[in-house]
């Protein structure tokens, strides 16, 4: 489900193939996520721009991500969020949690 | 019966004037079909897709029937989809061995379309049957417990009147808890929350949640702090000390009526906006506030805000099931369209009784996950 597009300025690009994002993939995806961070070591940005809708479990699988991330001094930067997503992260200030791009050419070199 | 209800069969075969046959057939009966033209074809869509069965053609190039059947039984949350043989074959020997896989039948390939329909309609019944019996067994015990994650009525406040509307996913219990708390004739506590996930293990969770919400709203109250950010702060932060809550997340909006001042309270982790309809100008607006979701960061930093209802004002505070939709082009998260059907039938009038009646029902047929809205108004 999450496939490695490249490494770039010190991140790992990942693009999220699915379209609903929601429980039926929420455990996968948050085994898939933790690792690679694990193995890779390195920041990883997801794009998310096939992702049309996103359920309260997979939100939690991605919130709990970012907080192994955190655990290894790592990230998770989101990027291609589509306006209805990114209006939900606003309502539930998951905004002020992740840092989220509109694509990679935004995201600071680290 | 909506998308989300309908069953769903996987059909993998190399042939694909067969699987398009098939797929035409199924159409008629209201099953999707998703296809496959191999194992490997099958092996990547089941990454992102959960059929409620699998009918597998047994010769394909590459990896055979077989050997699919042998790679999907490696996985835990595949092997339990029940899985049927297609083959043109009638060696003993080979239909055993996919017996032997667990696979539940065999159907020959020269079977008519309708009989093969007909059979896999049938096993679909029989595994829906099977389910609603597991879980109709699982809610009485729970029931049988008598625990509860809402409440069965609501309080008697001074001033105030409460409601509240609740539905659960599929009739599973889920993640979204609701509880009244009143500390004495002045002060009543509302807590609203939504535990991320769906079904039993999020419910599970919903106690962790609703015994230290309890804990602190009561530790609090002893020490006369009728501060709803401290609480939620306190809440946070032994929720996040909690090494069995540790990965488990929640919305919270925890509001405290004071029937003296006949004020509301409200302070919110990862809740969503609640929404505040002033009667006088017929318009609803957005309460927000600042805190993040609880189990995030220990540290994490809440602030309150007072609420003024006027009279004929309402209050809705309510999970984001309320705001996802099913609709004929997939699901979607839309907290304004929420707000402004919400708008519409206050501006003609109708109650939150009448709403319950009519409104959330048909919300309720785009559901996709647990719905929970509390209304307050000024008596």
């Amino acid at each position: 489900m999450i496939n490695t597009i490249k490494e770039q300025n010190g991140y790992l690009i990942v693009d999220l193939n699915i379209s609903e994002a929601s429980l039926n993939n929420s455990d996968p995806f948050k085994r898939e996520l933790i690792a690679l961070l694990d193995e890779k070591q390195k920041k990883v940005v997801i794009d998310m721009s096939k992702v049309e809708y996103m359920d309260s479990s997979f939100l939690g699988a991605l919130v709990s991500s970012l907080k192994h991330a955190i655990a290894l001094k790592s990230d998770i930067v989101l990027i291609g969020l589509r306006k209805d997503i990114s209006d939900l992260f606003a309502l539930i200030r998951l905004d002020k949690v992740f840092k989220i791009y509109k694509d990679f050419n935004e995201v600071p070199t680290t | 019966m909506t998308e989300a209800t309908r069953n769903k069969i996987l059909l993998i075969d190399d042939n694909s004037l067969f699987l398009n046959i098939l797929v035409q057939a199924f159409a008629k009966t209201g099953i999707i079909c998703i296809t496959a033209g191999s194992a490997k074809e099958a092996i990547n869509l089941l990454q992102t897709n959960r059929p409620d069965i699998i009918l597998s053609d047994y010769e394909m190039p590459g990896m055979n029937g077989i050997e699919l059947r042998k790679y999907l039984m490696q996985n835990k949350i595949l092997k339990d989809i029940p899985f049927v043989f297609l083959t043109s074959l009638t060696d003993k020997d080979l239909l055993l061995q996919g017996l032997d896989l667990e696979a539940i039948d065999y159907i020959i390939k020269d079977t008519p379309v309708n009989v093969i329909i007909s059979k896999l309609s049938n096993i679909l019944l029989a595994v829906n049957k099977q389910r609603e019996l597991s879980t109709a067994e699982v809610t009485n015990a729970a029931k049988s417990l008598n625990v509860k994650s809402i409440p069965a009525k609501t309080p008697v406040v001074n001033g105030f009147g409460i409601d509240f509307w609740h539905r659960p996913y599929h009739d599973i219990p889920g993640g979204d808890f609701i509880d009244f708390i009143p500390v004495n004739e002045r002060y009543t506590f509302i807590a609203l929350g939504d535990v991320m996930g769906k079904k039993w293990m999020a419910w599970y969770f919903t106690f962790g949640f609703l015994s230290y919400i309890r804990s602190a709203v009561r530790f609090a109250t002893f020490n006369a702090d009728y501060s709803t950010a401290s609480i939620l702060s306190k809440v946070n932060h032994i929720i996040c000390l909690d090494d069995i809550l540790q990965d488990i997340l929640s919305s919270l909006s925890l509001l405290l009526i004071d029937t003296e001042k006949q004020v509301i309270t409200y302070s919110g982790a990862g809740d969503l906006p609640l929404l505040h309809y002033d009667a006088k100008t017929a318009e609803l607006r957005q309460v927000q506030s600042s805190g993040l979701l609880l189990g995030l960061f220990a540290e994490g930093e809440y602030t309150e805000q007072e609420i003024k209802l006027a009279p004929n004002d309402q209050l809705f505070i309510f999970t984001d099931g309320m705001i996802d939709f099913a609709g004929n082009k997939g699901k979607k998260s839309d907290y304004n369209l929420f707000a402004s059907t919400i708008t519409n039938q206050l501006n003609t009038n109708v109650n939150f009784e009448q709403m319950k009646a009519t409104l959330f029902d048909t919300l309720a047929d785009a559901q996709v996950d647990d719905c929970s809205i509390i209304n307050i108004y000024k008596n």
